[in-house]
């Protein structure tokens, strides 16, 4: 058994994030603006986050052009999905022995 | 809207991001993310539950006494007018709300838009072809109406959603359909009280699900 919290995922921020992704249903992708809106952060703050969680595999993104209108969205990846799974299954773990 | 202060910096390892701090801002995030994406809001399932209830059951009182029977007064078929309207606009504005930026397999194609229209209006050539063969009035222009587009509709629907493995909805248009075909014995004036009763507990059911749904903790299973 191992209570190893994933470092990536292990900042509220990037919880919230990943939390937010995790709960759509399987295959929907989320627009940049609903995502900002719903966790209340601000843009320069989510594209860093954004980024790093990217980077890591843990999510895609996805940018549209409609006219002059660009759009971007995020899903969760199925690796995003097994490492908050690790990471819920990790706080079960500690938890349960405290 | 409330901005989180940038946390990016402070905890940028998670040092001092306790774990019982993480499961409930998990927890809280699940949550309020269900509730914010969720395209039947409980609270309006209720409200509907509730309205064609009195809807219903208010045709049903002015319908009970008839014999023979006649049918709807005229008196009465406004409210239901209303409730259509209402219940449809209110329908719309929630779920685009509700929906708004969320895109992919959860919506509905517009492939099976289509079919679930063509279910509920092709019944009613069907209703038609009966009234010229004869069929009694009170069966052909109000029983059947009323209950014969929730058994293919509800069907349907209960179809498209189990090919989607979407068990809550799949429930409801099941649920919607057996309704339907309890009306369908109950006769032209019961049929009123029938569906009215059966649709609050199938919308209230449905409501109820999906709190469940929304409530229950990520973390503690």
């Amino acid at each position: 058994m191992t209570h190893e919290l994933d470092p990536l995922i292990h900042v509220p921020t990037r919880l919230k994030i990943v939390a937010t992704l995790a709960a759509l249903p399987d295959g929907d992708t989320l627009s940049f603006t609903r995502l900002q809106d719903m966790l209340g952060l601000t843009p320069g703050n989510l594209i860093i986050q954004l980024r790093k969680l990217e980077e890591a595999g843990y999510l895609s993104s996805e940018k549209t052009r409609n006219g002059s209108a660009q759009k971007t969205t995020v899903a969760l990846t199925r690796q995003g999905r097994k490492a908050l799974d690790a990471y819920t299954q990790a706080l079960r773990d500690l938890l349960g022995g405290l | 809207m409330n901005h989180t202060p940038d946390t990016s910096s402070a905890a940028g390892n998670g040092g001092d991001f306790d774990p019982r701090q993480a499961a409930a801002l998990l927890d809280r995030t699940t949550q309020q993310t269900r509730r914010h994406i969720e395209p039947a809001q409980p609270w309006l399932l209720a409200i509907r539950a509730v309205m064609v209830m009195a809807v219903l059951g208010t045709v049903w009182l002015s319908v009970r006494g008839q014999h023979p029977y006649k049918g709807p007064t005229s008196s009465v078929l406004p409210f239901v007018f209303v409730f259509v309207v209402v219940n449809f606009l209110a329908t719309v504005t929630v779920r685009k709300r509700a929906t708004a930026g969320v895109s992919g397999r959860s919506r509905l194609r517009p492939a099976e838009i289509a079919v679930l229209a063509l279910a509920w209006v092709a019944v009613f050539p069907l209703i038609g072809a009966m009234a010229r063969a004869g069929v009694s009035g009170a069966i052909v222009y109000s029983l059947f109406p009323l209950t014969v587009p929730l058994i293919v509709a509800g069907l349907t629907w209960a179809g498209i959603e189990a090919a989607r493995a979407d068990w809550r909805p799949c429930g409801t248009g099941t649920g919607i359909a057996i309704v339907g075909a309890v009306g369908l014995f109950a006769g032209p004036a019961g049929a009123w009280a029938v569906v009215g009763v059966g649709l609050f507990i199938v919308l209230l059911g449905s409501a109820a699900a999906i709190v469940w749904r929304q409530r229950r903790s990520v973390v503690r299973p």
